[in-house]
């Protein structure tokens, strides 16, 4: 089994190092067979219709919520662009963040799933980056499962009174991580009536996500979610108070 | 981030030709379908098909061959890698055996088979996507979704995401430039720290952009309804011919068995 591993983990490096940029969280055009294109659309449906619930009734509330949305998304979508070189291959292939750990703490995780869902649209079709077929998988991985992790893992590091940092790296880094197993899930559950094991096949695969460059990337993103909110934290901490993130201006947020 | 602004592009999709003149709910529809069959189909020609068509309505509306392949090549070093795996684990007869860097690699049959026709869907269906989106351009799309009645919420958002992602990525570029030539990247420790720092400046901007864009539509009369108020125009016989086509294409190949329904 190490053995198949490793010619694994080694046709797997050669591939992030042949693209040069590593795309690994989402599931490309064509790879799920249609009962699995259906039971990914079904479920992340539901969590979708209720991301445009909420949008529509803050709209209601205050109209200038949609532009907010629309430019935290598009924000967010370029920060998920930024280029990470993975150590593992020495700097050879760049990879990139999710993103959904720091959409889930700025805009909620329904919200984010909405975001997730149509930047995965949008990468699908512009960039060629997951699929049509497979958007209800990658949105059930990437929006879904990163969104509601990293919102918990925020908001569970918050009670524990972490300092801001912290609480974004855990965000961050727990979404990331939550993204790739959700991943290596749907990978996995092919495997289920063609003699294989659901659940080493899941394991082997979420294996080496994390042994390539994935696991890295997760503590990295961690990092950098961290950043993110202490250097908006510094400079315009209103904009942590008016999405709810920080509760009272006058007392000072540990960072 | 240069790569994107070779690939994250409407230049194709703004052009005059026939393709780009085909009413964006028959090209959804069609790719739809097509997916759908490509999904579907037991039949390694098919996809193969959808690929070399695609490929051959692209290069006779003048896009460039480097193009298409650049939007490919991700897919296709997927593609390539999924042949490989299944080449290397599924099946008993051996095919190739070789030996590479003290390990011993051995192609079976079955796997390549296998991992051939995995392949060629992937390929297949990228193909078809890249056809839509290199004759559609995003205003059309949102207005083609409307039509489907995909909620307004949803293709409000896509359209002004789709606005300012070019925007922010101008904004990026220029601030990543700048901290590289201001030694901002020149190890790990501080890369994580200038990403952080170029992450807050671009939740910063998005914010002040947002309170601006809203004031400008304010000022045009938005008070929270709609964005898009972009109507298309009712079929001709032309759209209703196309979409007999592809029920006729479903049909044929549901009944000569090339589609597995059920």
């Amino acid at each position: 089994m190490s053995r198949i591993i490793s010619v694994f983990t080694l046709v797997f490096s050669l591939f992030f190092a042949a693209t040069n940029t590593a795309y690994a969280m989402h599931i490309t055009e064509g790879i799920l067979p249609i009962q699995w294109v259906l039971t990914w659309f079904a479920v992340s449906a539901p969590f979708v219709g209720i991301g445009v619930y909420h949008v529509k009734r803050k709209k209601r509330k205050m109209p200038s919520y949609l532009p907010l949305v629309g430019m935290l998304g598009a924000a967010v979508f370029v920060f998920s662009c930024f280029p990470i070189p993975v150590i593992a291959l020495n700097g050879m292939a760049t990879s990139h963040p999710c993103g959904t750990g720091l959409s889930a703490v700025l805009l909620g995780p329904f919200v984010s799933v909405l975001i997730a869902a149509i930047a995965l649209l949008i990468q699908a079709l512009f960039l060629a980056h997951g699929g049509l077929t497979t958007l209800g998988g990658n949105i059930f991985s990437m929006g879904i499962l990163g969104s509601f992790s990293g919102y918990f893992a925020f908001k569970i590091a918050q009670r524990c009174r972490l300092p801001l940092f912290w609480c974004g790296f855990l965000a961050g880094m727990v979404s990331d991580l939550f993204t790739y197993l959700g991943t290596s899930i749907e990978l996995g559950l092919l495997v289920i009536g063609k003699g294989g094991s659901f659940l080493k096949a899941t394991a082997e695969i979420f294996g080496v996500f994390m042994m390539t460059s994935q696991g890295v990337l997760c503590i990295v993103e961690g990092i950098v979610v961290g950043f993110v909110l202490v250097f908006v934290y510094k400079r315009k901490p209103g904009i942590l108070l008016q999405l709810g993130l920080t509760k009272d201006d006058t007392r000072p947020v540990q960072i | 981030m240069g790569f994107l602004n070779h690939t994250f592009s409407e230049v194709y999709a703004r052009r005059n030709n026939w393709l780009t003149a085909v009413d964006v709910r028959v090209k959804l529809l069609y790719i739809v379908l097509l997916l759908a069959i490509n999904l579907l189909t037991k039949n390694i020609s098919i996809p193969v098909f959808f690929l070399s068509v695609s490929f051959g309505l692209l290069l006779m509306v003048k896009v460039p061959f480097t193009a298409i392949l650049r939007s490919m090549l991700l897919p296709l070093s997927f593609a390539i890698f999924i042949l490989l795996i299944r080449g290397l684990h599924e099946g008993e007869k051996v095919w190739l055996s070789l030996s590479f860097a003290g390990y011993k690699l051995v192609l079976k049959e079955e796997g390549l088979w296998n991992g051939l026709q995995t392949c060629s869907k992937v390929l297949g269906g990228i193909s078809l996507v890249i056809l839509l989106s290199f004759t559609t351009t995003i205003s059309q799309l949102c207005a083609g979704l409307k039509w489907f009645h995909v909620p307004n919420t949803i293709v409000d958002l896509l359209a002004l995401m789709y606005r300012y992602i070019f925007l922010f990525l101008d904004e990026v570029d220029t601030m990543w430039t700048a901290q590289k030539t201001r030694l901002g990247h020149t190890s790990w420790g501080k890369t994580l720290k200038s990403s952080g720092i170029l992450g807050g400046m671009l939740v910063i901007r998005a914010f002040a952009r947002a309170e601006q864009t809203y004031e400008a539509m304010h000022a045009r009369g938005y008070e929270g309804g709609r964005i898009l108020t972009a109507r298309l125009p009712s079929w001709r016989k032309k759209e209703y011919i196309f979409v007999i086509g592809i029920i006729f294409v479903m049909s044929f190949l549901i009944y000569t068995r090339n589609m597995q329904v059920w």
